[in-house]
């Protein structure tokens, strides 16, 4: 019977290892934006740092529109105008190979992926050629990385497919005359063929309905503890990170507000968004009524000066107007960047106005 | 299988609607006529000399049978029908006694030879520009191509024609304006003849081509921009698949299966083009069999060409939908 | 509805371009309201006259100037043009929004007519109709047949459009608070309908005017009146090109071509502006 929380490390294959796979410095990626003649800067990913660990799962969570999705795909280097990188780094290091996205060539970049590094998208989105038989989007993604001969690679793709379950004549079908839990998981079997080192897992359950995705993360679980990879597992659901995750991320408005292991988060959460989300979770013999965050997610391009939480915050201070918090280590593994938390939280110092006057101007 | 069959039966119960509509459209437009066909013929056969009163009874009599318009109007139409499907027009008045199915049986080969190979190099060379053009949206080459086709594609088939013609028969005569071969060649496969075959042809082609290329290119191109952005296609570029792959696999070929659709819809309107440009090059296709027939007042001609050309076009139509399963699967075969 | 024309015409290439040609086309046939000579006139001036001074396209063979014949062709086939795809769209957005909203038996009947029409070769059918009519076409009796017979390939596109609008949800809002059909379609649909109306309508001028310039070069159609296409029919006639007059076809050709073109450019921008996909992309973003 395994555990609920992903915290146990003698119950894994693999000896979790303290060297980060993925080292994320200062991350600032933007959407530019010009449209007869107007021209808009969205903030989408502001000033992000953090890593992940070897054989470690690592959650983002947040509301719809925070960021989430832009930061992996900034991660990924999956990324193309307006989106643009404006500073920072995001370093791989699988073991026998460190990649650093922004400053690699294109082939080295495409080299990596799938072999080291695939993505598993969310469940509604169709991912799979209709026009192609599943088992030529294997041949597609995997063959050169597999580097084997056919009939071997047949055989590789149809073991990993019965170890997770699945039916090896799926292999024959459409895209279309399958489910879509069953593209779901068709679409997890093919993104860890390879046994890539870091996966990154973009709300993959959203969109499925609570049984299938209840198979269905059962099967990312088996697998990540299988081939021992690291992996984002990006989720608005807190019940799903809390099942999942061994590390939380939690992102506001397009900076990480706190970070810690997933427990920590959960039994003592630092900072007031992060509280409230984990309030919102339903809890057996809780009668209390839920309140809602008064206000809206803010605009990104006309993002709130200081904290950008502070216009929703119950603890907001005057500090929290006028500047932005440092996210700042208070507990062993567990960050926040809040003032209100404790007065070791500094200000960043950064500039908030707005980037647009600059951008008018020029026209 | 049986569901493929349950498919192409559909098609075919579709061809022969638009058969059955197409044909007797064409049997109430000649019947709207003021004219009575039979007697304008007694007339402009008897305009040149005294012919005897019983003999123009029997000739009325004979036109009458061959026009089939004895009895009232739904016999008539019946009549009309049955004979159609026995693909029996009578004879030519033109060129009598002729049958008019010898005239078109003559015409046909022209037609479609040139219809088919025309067609096939302009869907697929303007599918596979305006492919390339909406993958490489930066490319200069592709961009002029497109400026090109668009400035091409409007420009009806006769005006292109006429022009092709000013240009290389009179301004730079280099090729044949006229016919399908060589007047003193004889028919046969001979290098001559085939070489004079093509020769001729070039025009014709030519006038087709260049206004096909374009709407091809610009659908094709307008499909894959927006193809690119697709799901599949960006996971496929996650995947780091080669784009050698993607380009052919993942965005090419889910390309053109709406242009397959769109080549059975436009067959109608590239064998209009097909016909205008028979008659500026006096080629001997249908469409110079058709626009004679019409200045010679040949009834039985333009009846048979028109209904001949609904039942080719309806048939390459339906050839077109039974083949397009093989290339979608996604097609509800039920 | 300015600003957006004003907007394209800034920013779009093609939709600046389309509109010069335009205008300049519609100038033109617009100058034929100043004409001196009377248009059905011949022999009124000195015939084969090349372009000079005194006539600044020359004249024709049959005595006529050039340029003022131009202007009322001109006139005369936009006029016609316009009325078929004015006559046509009634046709068009009663079967594509009937069937696209209606859905079922009613759908099926109507696209299997509709495809008949988009299958079978107009050409033949309309040589057919000259071809019995004779000396008893005229130009209104052309303009509604053809109207009849070239509905089909815009039916169907509103029909997607209309079948896709029956799924969002301000329809279903407008059937539970109890609107009839007409009003829903008419009210809550066609404005979404209309822009493509819009663009249809220019393709299906360039069509109309495009099949009425073949038939008249054929001599399909009533020869007396000045129209592009009769125009190039009395040039053949006249041998013009053998003769060496090649002003007498030349501008038509010239004008008719500008026209194409410009309609053409006109409503495959107005496509563009249309398309919510492409207007992300113009935005310089992706739909990723």
């Amino acid at each position: 019977m395994k555990p609920e929380t992903g915290g146990n490390d003698q119950l894994r294959g693999v000896k979790r290892n303290s060297d980060p796979v993925l080292r994320v410095t200062g991350l600032r990626a933007y959407f530019n934006m010009r449209y007869f003649g107007i021209a808009r800067e969205v903030r989408a990913v502001d000033d992000i740092s953090f890593i992940v660990r070897r054989n470690e799962i690592y959650g983002l969570a947040g509301e719809s529109s925070c960021g989430k999705t832009t930061l992996i795909k900034t991660i990924a280097g999956a990324i193309r105008p307006p989106l643009e990188v404006i500073s920072g780094s995001v370093e791989f290091d699988f073991g026998k190979r460190r990649v650093s996205i922004y400053e690699a060539a294109p082939e080295e970049i495409e080299d990596i992926r799938w072999e080291h590094l695939s993505y598993i998208v969310q469940g509604s989105m169709n991912v799979l050629n209709p026009l192609r038989r599943v088992r030529n989007a294997f041949l597609d993604f995997a063959f050169r990385h597999i580097g084997k001969s056919m009939p071997e690679f047949q055989r590789i793709v149809e073991d990993h497919l019965k170890r997770l379950h699945l039916e090896p004549s799926v292999l024959e079908a459409y895209p279309h005359e399958l489910s879509g839990g069953m593209r779901q998981r068709v679409t997890i079997a093919l993104a860890t063929v390879c046994r890539p080192e870091f996966i990154i897992a973009d709300e993959p359950t959203t969109a499925l309905d609570v049984v299938v995705q209840k198979s269905v993360l059962a099967m990312i679980r088996e697998v990540q503890q299988e081939i021992g990879s690291s992996m984002i597992f990006v989720t608005h659901d807190m019940a799903v990170h809390a099942n999942m995750a061994d590390r939380l991320g939690i992102m506001y408005a397009g900076r990480l507000v706190e970070e810690g292991r997933t427990a920590d988060v959960f039994a003592s959460p630092m900072h007031p968004y992060t509280a409230h989300l984990i309030s919102s979770l339903p809890r057996i013999g809780d009668l209390s009524i839920k309140q809602a965050l008064e206000g809206a997610p803010p605009n990104l391009s006309d993002p709130p000066s200081g904290c950008r939480f502070h216009p929703r915050c119950p603890l907001a201070m005057d500090i929290c107007r006028r500047e932005n918090p440092t996210l700042t280590t208070l507990a062993p593994e567990h960050r926040v960047a809040c003032f209100a938390a404790s007065p070791k939280v500094k200000p960043s110092g950064e500039t908030t106005g707005s980037r647009l006057e600059h951008a008018e101007a020029m026209q | 299988m049986r569901r493929y069959l349950l498919y192409v039966a559909k098609r075919l119960a579709q061809f022969f609607l638009v058969v059955f509509i197409g044909i007797s459209l064409t049997f109430f437009i000649t019947h709207l006529t003021p004219i009575d066909p039979v007697e304008q013929m007694v007339s402009s056969m008897t305009a040149f000399g005294n012919t005897s009163p019983e003999a123009v009874k029997m000739m009325r009599e004979a036109l009458q049978e061959l026009y089939g318009v004895q009895g009232n109007l739904l016999e008539q139409y019946f009549t009309y029908l049955s004979r159609i499907l026995v693909l029996d027009f009578g004879p030519s008045l033109s060129a009598f006694p002729t049958p008019v199915s010898v005239l078109i049986e003559r015409a046909l080969p022209w037609t479609i030879g040139l219809l088919f190979t025309c067609t096939m190099l302009s869907w697929l060379i303007g599918n596979m520009l305006g492919g390339l053009a909406g993958y490489f949206r930066n490319s200069r080459i592709l961009k002029v191509l497109g400026a090109v086709a668009m400035g091409f594609h409007p420009i009806p088939y006769y005006i292109i024609a006429f022009v092709l013609l000013i240009l290389f028969g009179y301004l730079w005569p280099i090729l044949p304006i006229t016919g399908g071969s060589g007047q003193n060649i004889p028919q046969g496969f001979t290098f001559e003849y085939i070489t004079s075959v093509l020769s001729h042809s070039i025009l014709p082609a030519l006038s087709i081509i260049l206004v096909g290329i374009g709407g091809w290119f610009l659908g094709m191109r307008a499909l894959v921009s927006n193809i690119v952005t697709e799901d599949y296609v960006l996971y496929a570029e996650l995947g780091g698949v080669k784009r050698s792959r993607i380009l052919p696999f993942y965005v090419i070929r889910n390309a053109l299966v709406p242009q397959i659709t769109g080549l059975a819809m436009s067959l109608g309107a590239i064998f209009n083009g097909a016909i205008i440009v028979e008659q500026v090059f006096s080629y001997p296709g249908l469409g110079r069999l058709l626009i004679g027939a019409v200045y010679s007042a040949d009834y039985s001609l333009v009846l048979g060409v028109t209904a001949i050309s609904i039942i080719a076009v309806s048939a390459s139509v339906f050839l077109i939908d039974i083949l397009y399963p093989l290339f979608d699967p996604r097609v509800q075969l039920t | 509805m300015l600003k957006i024309a004003r907007d394209l015409f800034r920013y779009n290439r093609e939709f600046a371009l389309g509109s010069v040609l335009i205008a300049c086309v519609i100038g033109i046939a617009a100058l034929s309201v100043f004409s001196p000579y009377n248009p059905l006139d011949t022999y009124v001036v000195p015939p084969d006259v090349p372009p000079s001074w005194a006539y600044p396209l020359g004249t024709t063979s049959r005595g006529q100037d050039t340029f003022w014949i131009l202007t009322f062709a001109m006139r005369n086939t936009l006029l016609f043009g316009f009325t078929v795809a004015i006559l046509s769209r009634l046709i068009s957005l009663l079967v594509g929004m009937v069937s696209g909203y209606l859905g079922g038996l009613a759908d099926r009947v109507l696209m299997s007519i509709n495809d008949t029409f988009i299958v079978v070769p107009l050409f033949p059918l309309l040589v057919l109709f000259y071809f019995v009519m004779r000396d008893y076409m005229s130009w209104a009796l052309l303009a509604l047949v053809m109207a009849s017979l070239g509905w089909a390939y815009d039916a169907r596109l509103i029909r997607s459009i209309m079948m896709s609008l029956k799924e969002r949800e301000f329809t279903r809002t407008s059937v539970f608070s109890g609107m009839t059909t007409r009003q829903i379609v008419l009210r809550e649909h066609l404005p979404y309908v209309l822009p493509i109306v819009f663009s249809t309508t220019l393709n299906n001028i360039n069509w109309s005017i495009g099949l009425e310039v073949t038939l008249s070069v054929l001599g399909f159609t009533n020869l007396d009146t000045p129209t592009i296409g009769t125009m190039i029919f009395w040039a053949n006639q006249h041998s013009a090109m053998v003769s060496g007059v090649w002003w007498w076809f030349t501008f038509p050709t010239l004008s008719i071509t500008v026209t194409f073109i410009g309609l053409f450019m006109l409503a495959v921008s107005m496509n563009e502006y249309i398309d919510p996909r492409s207007r992300l992309s113009r935005m310089g973003g992706t739909t990723s």
